[in-house]
């Protein structure tokens, strides 16, 4: 009782100007806008009604996507986890031959996602791609759309969402401190000893919400079902998408969602459990930086390098065919037959001559920046908050900040927009539909589960003794955290930084609903010349954009990313 | 080295702030525009500003877009479009009712304009062409009024299917195993399209007794239609298909016909069913609580007047609902919809009943 009073008595009041902010926020823009939708739901027609449950627990198609949306998760918790380990590995631990080049196909996954990915392992894997083709003639009965359903999605989208373990189970396996390897090796613990018992654990609570990542995203899968799970593969997000455009199945569409917060409220559950029983995994203050081990067996050290190069090739192979594929006419494209007078640059042209020149990049970098840097600080702050005060309160911030997670995009800004369509008491009667607001606004709600959930591993990542030493230097909670927390976490926070930045500049779900008429993002032009109603190339034009939002991302990753390893080497050297 | 981060995230701040600025000002002609628009943002917050009249469509790609906006210069309106898929055009619409963005709405089907319509979202205005529309198309309480007339041609690609052996309706797809894997089934019950399919095939089996007003022999028809058919898989192009011979049988609308048969280098044989061929119509209508209602009648007035839609026709190869524009409609579509016969459907019975349907499809059929 007593360390409770005294901490309340520590509690400066910006403190309590914040947490006023961050509970206003909180219901105003998850809480208001989306219970209004629940509640429709069952209350609907005025009385309470199970209706909606009824119709979905007759449906074997809904009860048979909701089980492969659990099981997708559960696979790709393993298969994700495995290969992304060993891409850090690869990069970051062992001597590999050629690192340096295997690290950008690696990286590769966190310039081009999406459709625009599952079009590129189409053109790889599909009917008429190499690999099929080669298949086709070892073996001439081969099934020449052997690459769909279950194995296929888990296939892709296991390599699909490993950039989450380049990024921060990269910056993680940065900090660990190499004395405590040459300690374990002076104990003459053998190199496999030292993997499992002194790094991997050391990387435990950043493995621990990747993990929970992982788990989220293949229970909301979508474009990876759509395009290779055919029918005996289908999820639950796409049948939410359907019947959310229908005015009159949108009840079906929200029980499905609910269904997604019921497990996703489990999964965090057991996730904050494991947090708070602590993880504290300490810094050294003197660190030495990590140099990467020749593995000493040979043989081992071959298949080692065997298996970085397979890798290698499947993480190329997609992005290659979109760049080679970008230059080619439709023919080409869709019988994957290539000549050389297949090669064209008037996908390019048609790109540049289609649209008003570039004024949807400029507005969705605009947006893209300013939401994701408020997203950012925003949940660093609650982040920090739930960190130095652990109490109910912060618990059931953590859990509502996790609504966006489980209602998809489509429904958040319906939801949005038919809230702030009037002024709302709860934002002191302003109407935001039809500003330019409500899409910043949607950008920023959309991304903070997943920029939460790393914020806090990271938070868990930093010595508590920096931090007191900091305070019993006579610092204050503001200065301790820009001068001393901060720049221990730049790395994490600038690589969710750029992730959120790549993530809002070609999205179309959110997007369409909710920006401004005056001023047209990135997403809806790319929709609008390669949606189902364009009957120009759109598969072409796909590729063409594709291709340059890769180089925008890169640019992005790069400034964002690389600047601040750059200032640091420099500092350091 | 704190100091040099922070310095670099101020650097790209002011970058940002910049490119914002920049992206206000690039499009020199409506700057007017854009300043009132911002302020009335800030102020009252609603979309509406003074002068430019916002047109939200689903039939602006291609170019079509950038014509209209260019021609209403012309004639004297400053119109912005907002483009997107029919079914966000119109969730769009009913999920900013209470505040309305749009002035004008064109391009969706009829379908589309019902939902609308009960939601409380148009309002009724007779444009002076009313007139010269064919009859039947547009609505009869003047809510909205047809612009360009789409078919829904059922086709097959000769260089995969012999004549002999095309089907002769839906019907005969669904019931003839012969076509089992080579016909298209478009499950994309959110678009347009698929949903018009649904409709043909359903609304032939129409049973006032029947689950959702449909027979028992209906519902097991579209559930061999879809279970023999093929499904177009996210991020391919039903003509891509149709082209390649991965499903050479499927529905070609004709105002995308001409533009896609060029670039595929194929052309589709038609089928004509002995109960017709499903037809829609892209209609214009005003948004509910437009702030510039006159200026929206005069749009309007303007953008379906024969002469318009004469001259759109001959650009983008359409077919006007406008019988005067008739002189002006390119030779292509005349050959397309000299031999189509409309399909007779009971639009007021569909609208009523394909949401339920669209659900019982998804649940239970596929």
């Amino acid at each position: 009782m007593n360390t409770l009073k005294s901490n309340w008595y520590r509690i400066n009041p910006i403190t309590v100007i914040l947490s006023f902010f961050i509970v206003w926020f909180v219901f105003a823009f998850l809480i208001y806008p989306n219970v209004n939708t629940i509640y429709e739901t069952f209350f609907g027609t005025g009385t309470f009604s199970l209706e909606p449950v009824e119709k979905l627990l007759r449906s074997d198609r809904a009860i048979g996507s909701i089980l492969n949306s659990i099981l997708l998760a559960f696979i790709l918790v393993v298969t994700v986890n495995l290969v992304g380990v060993s891409l850090v590995l690869f990069t970051n631990y062992f001597d590999i031959k050629g690192a340096n080049v295997l690290k950008i196909s690696y990286f590769s996954t966190l310039v081009y996602g999406g459709v625009a990915l599952n079009l590129g392992y189409k053109l790889v894997y599909g009917e008429n791609g190499p690999i099929t083709q080669f298949l086709l003639q070892l073996n001439p009965h081969w099934n020449d759309s052997w690459f769909s359903g279950l194995f296929a999605v888990a296939f892709v989208m296991t390599f699909a969402c490993t950039s989450n373990h380049m990024l921060f189970l990269s910056s993680a396996m940065r900090s660990i401190d190499y004395q405590t390897i040459e300690a374990a090796k002076n104990l003459g613990a053998s190199q496999f000893t030292i993997l499992t018992k002194v790094v991997l654990p050391t990387l435990k609570p950043t493995l621990f919400a990747l993990t929970i990542l992982t788990f989220l995203t293949g229970l909301s899968a979508t474009s990876a079902p759509l395009v290779f799970g055919g029918r005996e593969f289908e999820t639950i997000t796409p049948m939410i998408l359907t019947f959310a455009n229908s005015s009159s199945s949108k009840d079906l569409a929200t029980v499905l969602a609910l269904v997604l917060g019921i497990v996703t409220i489990i999964v965090l559950t057991f996730m904050i459990r494991s947090e708070e029983k602590g993880n504290y995994i300490s810094i050294s203050k003197t660190k030495t930086s990590i140099v990467k081990q020749k593995i000493n067996n040979k043989g081992l050290n071959v298949l080692v390098h065997i298996i970085a190069y397979v890798l290698f090739v499947i993480y190329s192979m997609p992005v290659l065919a979109i760049i080679i594929y970008s230059f080619t006419d439709s023919l080409a494209i869709s019988s994957g037959m290539i000549s050389l007078d297949s090669f064209t640059i008037d996908n390019y042209l048609l790109t540049f001559s289609s649209i008003e020149a570039i004024r949807p990049y400029l507005i969705s970098l605009v947006y893209g920046f300013l939401g994701s840097f408020i997203v950012v600080a925003f949940c660093l702050l609650c982040a920090y908050l739930m960190k130095i005060h652990n109490n109910l309160l912060t618990r059931t911030l953590d859990y509502s900040l996790m609504i966006p997670w489980f209602l998809p995009s489509t429904l958040i800004a319906v939801g949005l927009s038919v809230t702030f369509n009037t002024g709302q008491w709860v934002v002191f009667n302003q109407v935001f539909t039809g500003t330019l607001w409500l899409l910043l606004f949607g950008y920023i709600i959309v991304h903070i589960p997943f920029t939460l959930r790393i914020s806090k591993s990271a938070f868990f990542g930093v010595n508590q003794e920096v931090e007191d030493a900091a305070k019993n230097l006579g610092a204050n909670a503001f200065y301790t955290f820009i001068k001393v927390i901060l720049p221990i976490i730049m790395p994490t926070i600038l690589g969710i930084f750029s992730l959120n930045f790549i993530g809002i500049l070609p999205d179309y779900d959110l997007t369409v609903f909710l920006y401004h008429p005056l001023f047209e993002p990135l997403g809806i032009t790319i929709m609008n010349a390669t949606g189902n109603s364009a009957s120009a190339d759109t598969k072409a034009l796909n590729l063409v954009y594709t291709v340059i939002l890769m180089i925008l991302n890169t640019l992005i990753l790069t400034t964002v990313y690389g600047n601040w390893r750059f200032i640091r080497k420099r500092k350091r050297g | 080295m704190e100091t040099r981060g922070w310095k670099q995230l101020f650097l790209l701040f002011g970058l940002a702030a910049v490119l914002f600025l920049a992206a206000c000002g690039s499009s020199g002609e409506a700057e007017e525009t854009e300043g009132t628009a911002s302020e009335s943002e800030e102020t009252s917050g609603a979309g509406n500003s003074d002068d430019a009249l916002i047109v939200y469509t689903n039939s602006n790609s291609d170019g079509r877009g950038e014509w209209i906006v260019e021609e209403a210069e012309k004639a004297g309106f400053n119109i912005e479009i907002v483009g997107a898929g029919g079914g966000d055009v119109t969730n769009r619409l009913i999920s900013e009712k209470a505040n309305p963005v749009a002035d004008v709405v064109f391009g969706l089907n009829h379908m589309f304009f019902e939902q609308l319509q009960a939601e409380d979202i148009l309002i009724p205005y007779a444009p002076a062409w009313a007139d010269e529309v064919e009859e039947g198309i547009n609505d009869a309480d003047s809510y909205y009024h047809g612009l360009v007339k789409q078919a829904l041609i059922l086709s097959y690609n000769p260089e995969f299917v012999k004549e002999a052996d095309a089907p002769e309706s839906y019907l005969e797809l669904a019931n003839d195993e012969a076509f089992k894997g080579i016909y298209q089934a478009r499950d994309d019950l959110g678009s347009a399209t698929a949903k018009v399919i649904v409709a043909s095939i359903l609304a032939q089996f129409a049973d006032p007794e029947g689950e959702l007003g449909i027979s028992d022999e209906g519902w097991e028809t579209i559930e061999r239609y879809y279970a023999n058919g093929v499904q177009i898989p996210e991020g391919e192009d039903y003509f891509t298909m149709f082209a390649s011979g991965d499903a050479p049988i499927g529905t070609m609308i004709s105002g995308e016909l001409a533009a896609k048969m060029e670039q595929y280098d194929t052309e589709p044989a038609f089928i004509h069913p002995e109960v017709g061929t499903p037809q829609v119509v892209e209609s214009i209508a005003i948004v509910n609580g437009t702030e510039q209602e006159e200026k929206a009648q005069e749009f309007v007035d303007w953008f379906g007047s024969s002469d318009v839609q004469g001259a759109f026709a001959a650009e983008f190869n359409a077919m006007p609902a406008n019988k005067e524009a008739e002189g002006q409609i390119t030779d292509f579509q005349s050959e397309i919809f000299a031999d189509v016969k409309p399909q007779e459907i009971d639009w007021e019975f569909v609208t009523e009943n394909i949401d339920a349907w669209v659900e019982k499809l998804e649940l239970e059929i596929f």
